[in-house]
């Protein structure tokens, strides 16, 4: 699979294409797709050609450009963007535009990339599927009856659709490598603390982590290596540890030790567990070995991370009182009652139910047998994992148990959809590295994904073994879909 | 029945850091509406705090201070409750890991008042309501604040006052905060309740909140008290709630609404780290503690012979207190420093305020100087007064005004000469005594001095004259 | 069982009004989601002490004033502002 980020940073180099035709390209591609795909809320033309046409002066000067300048590229709107509307897809912040710059945009900014646009979600990151979006769900480039997953579903549909090359995503309990899985493409969910959280509007603090979505395992590379710097401005943060991941990218995995933990196949369809065995095969023919071992801890992880992240989103969310920004409802007696029918009106069902989650376990008489206890199986978790990681250097899991499902199947019945984090969870728990890979098909024609785990700061080791496996059969597991411009 | 009051408080004081405990906005007092707001302290969806250094340590010096415990280990909270002038609708505080624990101050009978805790956290922002609306300016907002909190341990007005000031002039020594009380960067929350004299149960509680100024503490105090204790001689119960002091009524009054149904949900902050100091660090901070009001106070009635009063006027205010100690250093008499001090000094400062900048027109050098030419016999006090005066005006030094000749002193010969001339040209006065007239005598003196223009000895002129006299 | 009157309170708390229709609906799904949760007490080991992931310590900055943001720039998203001021007008 051959890199897009490096295919276009040719042609800009080789002058076979300037970065303002390229940038009019998607800008028109996602003017005619995104009306099935819906996977921007926002679009930034103007800025884009603006950003495209500084890239043409400097390679017309003759000026060196770094690999991620002038590629067009996208962000989901839970990362603020300096005078660019940012909701969270939520009416609460709807004309809501940041006075200043998440860390990561700035970064990508300063290196010259073209921001199309800001990218759909579940409403403030709280869904599996983003049709909990004020502006409605994104549509699965593969099958638009399908949904794109979620909560990064914008930015899964526009990079699996090609109206982006690249997005950046967040993950809080899935929200990266769900629609990544979904949308048949390559997300990397980063160790808590690789990538800044500044700037990164907060559903579950100790959970949330910014991560690439890519077409390919080496896009998810280079762009996780320009975003993964310490930055003073994030207490958590810590940044990349060790060399940028690209240059161990493609080392042979000889002897590497690839484990399976039977808890993750439990639940899982048939067609997904298919694909995992085959990937043990692939996995095997490249020299590395399989291990098997048990995860019990993992029995608790889903109800351990609704209570924590509910509990911080309770605290999160309680800012949006109309007062600074955002929505502000019209008719009321008092203060008080400005912020409480502000908040009813300005959030979406999912969300209140997660902030009423969270309120409870945090609350009086609860806190012990909720908030305390989940924390606690919190740190058996973090131990077990810490245990695995000593027979093994990366576990080889499904994503999703599941291929894309239909629309509005979602949202009927919540705990049923909770249940279908049961795969990604775990990571965020840990606060580990994990990188969904496409490794096969349903027999609905939708994507399949798998999902390689590391120990904390080792995403050049997953990321190495991903890309051998997509080495090994990348076309057979990758079909681009009808959208997008063609490369 | 005679009843006790038992009280105690929970005590706000803002670090005198340059920024805000979470952004590096500054703390500066004031300012037009919202000139000291970043996206961080008007909590901007997605920025995250940082924690100001400097806090921690004025914390822990706020600690040490007060004899605490110093937590090795500690941790911020989220303190949620949901107000327009909490950005965040929370608010960063200390929950069950504060910095400083099980600390006293000592008040001047010798009783001791514990410590519960000091614990850090950020002030909120300031609401003004207007005809029904309401503004929100968030300059204060995310200040760093020290929250000091007492053992039920004070069972008076006098005993609570004492506690305060003490407190305030801790705090000011060691320069972590000006705790002006009035432009709100002190303030105290006192609970209260009342019992039989000699019972060790424990009465229902009232809380008044928010108290800017000493005085107001007193009267509110004295007000609920004698409000409890009427509650109860008339069959009544005190009913356990939030007061707020009126102080043109003088009375309190119940602050229900804000606080109804108050379940804080405190839980760690997920977007700060550990706080973890170690003993060395401790220690270092140590060193920076100066020795403290009371402390110098002893001391200068110890070894200066100092009466209590003086001795506390000079031992307030630090710059004052450091002033003193370097102007009295080394000469005979710190005694005659300490009234100047006190005397001519202090009546150019009017206001506590002007008391704690202390700025004067001269140096502690310059004080000693003029004190060591009395010690060394050569000028007058009174000389000495008159020509501070000048200094004080000009900042000028005493040999600026005090001619060679002031300073030469009187040899005997000459005091002789002035005594026999004394008594010559004073028939009236020396008849006077003769005749039993004590205070005739003073008038030769008198005469003596005049004609010296003050550089005679009164007391040895006196007694010459005696022996003229015979 | 999560009650109506839970519910009531959970959302005073939250700064959410559920109206008289829904509560029947929010209770019911509060029950579901805390019968959910509630599956942690099954677990049979207390688990272990939770510091912070990473175990980090001291992310300190140091005391200097940075120049704060245009007071304009501060009230831009505001509904409503006056003399500098975030304003929450009376309104009946």
């Amino acid at each position: 699979m051959e890199s897009r980020i490096k295919h276009y940073n040719n042609m800009l180099k080789n002058r076979e294409i300037t970065c303002t035709e390229l940038t009019e390209k998607y800008l028109s591609s996602i003017e005619s797709d995104n009306k099935d795909l819906n996977a921007y809320v926002t679009v930034t033309a103007d800025a884009a050609m603006e950003a495209a046409k500084k890239t043409d002066e400097k390679i017309s000067r003759g000026e060196e450009i770094s690999l991620l300048e002038g590629i067009p590229m996208t962000l989901k709107d839970n990362i603020s963007t300096k005078g660019i509307e940012t909701t969270c897809c939520s009416k609460i912040l709807e004309g809501y535009k940041p006075i200043y710059n998440a860390t990561v945009w700035e970064t990508l900014k300063t290196q010259g990339a073209v921001l199309l646009g800001k990218t759909n979600m579940d409403e403030f990151a709280m869904g599996s599927s983003s049709e909990t979006s004020y502006f409605g769900g994104a549509a699965n480039p593969h099958n638009i009856n399908h949904v794109a997953g979620g909560s990064s579903g914008g930015v899964a549909s526009a990079v699996g659709g090609n109206i982006a090359v690249y997005g950046l995503g967040s993950d809080t309990g899935g929200s990266i490598r769900q629609p990544a899985s979904f949308c048949g493409i390559v997300g990397l969910k980063p160790t808590y603390g690789a990538v800044s959280r500044f700037g990164l509007i907060a559903y579950a603090s100790s959970f949330d982590q910014i991560g690439p979505i890519t077409t390919t395992v080496e896009d998810s590379a280079i762009v996780f290596d320009a975003v993964s710097a310490y930055d003073k401005m994030d207490s958590t943060s810590q940044g990349r540890k060790g060399a940028p991941t690209v240059d161990t990218l493609k080392n042979d995995i000889k002897g590497m030790k690839i484990g399976i933990a039977r808890e993750y196949l439990e639940g899982v369809r048939d067609e997904v567990r298919v694909c995992i065995e085959k990937a043990c095969e692939v996995y095997k023919s490249l020299g590395a070995e399989i291990v098997y071992f048990d995860l019990p801890a993992l029995k608790y992880a889903l109800p351990v991370y609704y209570i924590l992240a509910c509990a911080e989103a309770s605290s999160n969310l309680g800012r949006y009182d109309g007062i600074r920004y955002g929505y502000r409802t019209d008719a009321y007696k008092d203060v008080n009652e400005m912020i409480c029918k502000t908040r009813s009106e300005g959030f979406g069902d999912e969300v209140k139910r997660r902030i009423m989650l969270g309120t409870y376990v945090l609350s009086a008489g609860y806190y012990d047998a909720y908030y305390k206890k989940a924390q606690n199986l919190r740190g058996s978790i973090v131990n077990a994992f810490k245990n695995a990681f000593k027979c093994c250097d990366v576990i080889l899991a499904p994503t999703v148990p599941m291929t894309a499902f239909e629309k509005g199947n979602a949202i009927s019945d919540p705990i049923e959809t909770y249940l279908t984090d049961i795969c990604t969870v775990p990571v965020n728990i840990a606060g580990l590295p994990g990188v969904s890979i496409p490794c096969g098909f349903g027999e609905n024609g939708l994507p399949i994904g798998m999902q390689l785990i590391g120990n904390t700061f080792c995403e050049s080791t997953i990321l190495n073994a991903a890309w051998q496996y997509e080495n090994a059969v990348g076309s057979e597991v990758f079909r681009p879909s009808q959208y997008g411009i063609k490369l | 029945m005679k009843y006790e009051m038992v009280a105690g408080f929970e005590t706000h004081i803002e670090l005198a850091t340059n920024t805000k405990i979470f952004c590096s906005c500054t703390t500066k007092f004031g300012g037009d509406p919202n000139t000291h707001c970043c996206p961080i302290c008007i909590g901007l969806p997605g920025t995250l705090p940082k924690l100001n250094k400097q806090v921690i340590k004025y914390a822990i010096m706020a600690g040490l201070a007060t004899n605490c415990e110093i937590a090795n280990i500690s941790k911020m909270d989220r303190k949620n409750y949901c107000y327009p002038d909490l950005p965040k609708a929370y608010q960063i505080s200390q929950y069950d890991k504060p910095l400083c624990e099980h600390g006293y101050v000592q008040l001047s009978s010798g009783k001791k008042i514990r410590l519960t805790r000091i614990h850090i956290e950020e002030d909120a922002g300031k609401l003004i309501h207007k005809r029904g609306d309401t503004y929100v300016d968030y300059n204060r907002g995310g200040v760093p604040l020290i929250e000091i909190v007492s053992e039920p341990d004070i069972s008076s007005v006098d005993e609570a006052k004492e506690y305060v000031e003490r407190l305030q002039q801790i705090m000011r020594f060691i320069g972590i905060s000006d705790c002006k009380m009035q432009e709100g960067s002190m303030r105290c929350d006192v609970n209260i309740s009342v019992r039989p004299v000699g019972s060790d149960k424990l009465g229902t509680r009232t809380e008044i909140k928010n108290m800017n100024s000493i005085t107001f503490i007193g009267r509110a105090m004295e007000y609920e008290f004698q409000r409890q204790v009427d509650l109860i001689e008339s069959g009544g119960q005190v009913e356990q709630q939030t007061l707020r002091y009126d102080d043109v009524t003088n009375t309190t009054s119940s602050m229900r609404g804000k606080e109804d149904a108050n379940d804080y949900r405190y839980f760690r902050d997920p977007d700060l780290v550990t706080i973890s100091v170690t003993d060395e660090e401790i220690d270092d901070l140590r060193k920076l503690i100066p020795e403290l009001p009371f402390e110098k106070a002893e001391r200068y009635i110890d070894e200066f012979g100092m009466n209590e009063k003086d001795a506390r006027n000079l031992s307030k205010y630090r710059r004052i207190a450091e002033f003193f100690e370097e102007a009295s250093d080394g000469v005979k008499t710190p005694k005659t420093v300490a009234n100047f001090i006190i005397g001519q000094i202090f009546r150019r400062l009017e206001t506590e305020d002007d008391k704690e900048k202390f700025d004067v027109a001269i140096t502690a050098q310059q004080l000693k100087e003029l004190v060591m030419l009395i010690d060394n016999g050569k000028i007058r006090n009174n000389l000495a007064k008159s020509t501070l005066e000048k200094m004080l005006d000009t900042g000028k030094s005493a040999g600026d005004f005090i001619s060679e000749s002031d300073m030469a002193g009187m040899d005997e010969g000459m005091l002789n000469d002035l005594c026999s001339r004394a008594v010559e040209s004073n028939p009236k006065a020396v008849a006077d005594y003769k005749a039993g007239k004590i205070k005739a005598l003073k008038s030769m003196v008198g005469f003596v001095m005049k004609e010296s223009r003050g550089k005679a000895d009164a007391s040895l002129a006196e007694a010459k004259i005696l022996e003229i006299l015979g | 069982m999560v009650t109506h009157d839970d519910v009531i309170a959970i959302a005073r708390l939250s700064k959410l009004y559920i109206p008289e229709e829904e509560l029947d609906s929010m209770t019911k799904a509060m029950d579901d989601i805390i019968k959910f949760a509630d599956t942690i007490n099954n677990a049979s080991e207390e688990g272990v002490e939770f510091d912070n992931i990473n175990n980090l310590s001291n992310a300190f900055r140091e005391d200097e004033v940075v120049e704060s943001f245009d007071r304009d720039e501060i009230l831009c998203n505001a509904n409503d502002i006056d003399e500098g001021h975030f304003l929450v007008r009376k309104r009946v």
